[in-house]
């Protein structure tokens, strides 16, 4: 990976989870209202301390919420209440 | 444009910190133009919300993945191609 020995590739298909298409859209969404651009996430996914620990979708959204974050359009604390309140919704508490 | 195609090359074996499109295995690696791709902010700063102004010249590079990867075992003529922006290249002597 980058010119790194990644180890063998997994050319298996697999299923794409609602998640992930979600993570997609808001990215798009995101990227028409000027909010986000390419280059931002690419920064903020290479500097995700956990990088390789992370699948490809699990690093858009880490990245745009700490970009989010950065900007102020949303805080910590909003994002940590809200994922809560959607936790306790579906009663996983 | 400072090159033209044909032209030898090499990549700055630049250690920038920060978003950078330059892929790290082609630093410091000589190839040759193949052509100019068009003028483009700067990715580089566009990373950081700013405007990426001027434009820059991305060029499309040609590297022979033997000068690249000193186990490469697939035929000499084998090579790769990259974009890479205008102030990460340096002229090379020599001709393709």
């Amino acid at each position: 990976m980058g010119g790194s020995p990644g180890g063998p590739i997994d050319r298996g298909q697999h299923e794409v989870e609602d998640w992930e298409r979600l993570a997609d859209a808001i990215n798009g969404a995101l990227g028409a209202k000027g909010l986000q651009s390419t280059d931002e996430l690419r920064r903020a996914i290479e500097s995700l301390e956990h990088y390789r620990d992370l699948s490809y979708y699990e690093r858009w959204v880490t990245a745009t919420e700490k970009l989010l974050v950065e900007k102020g359009v949303l805080s910590s604390n909003e994002i940590d209440e809200r994922a809560a309140e959607i936790r306790h919704r579906w009663g996983r508490q | 444009m400072t090159f033209e195609p044909g032209d030898r090359v090499r990549v700055l074996p630049s250690e920038k910190p920060g978003h950078v499109r330059t892929p790290a295995y082609l630093k410091g690696k000589a190839g040759w133009i193949e052509t100019l791709i068009g003028e483009f902010p700067n990715p580089e700063e566009l990373a950081y919300g700013h405007s990426g102004l001027p434009e820059r010249p991305l060029y499309k590079v040609g590297f022979r993945q033997t000068d690249l990867w000193k186990d490469y075992r697939g035929p000499a003529e084998d090579c790769l191609y990259a974009d890479i922006y205008e102030h990460w290249l340096e002229p090379e002597r020599g001709t393709k």
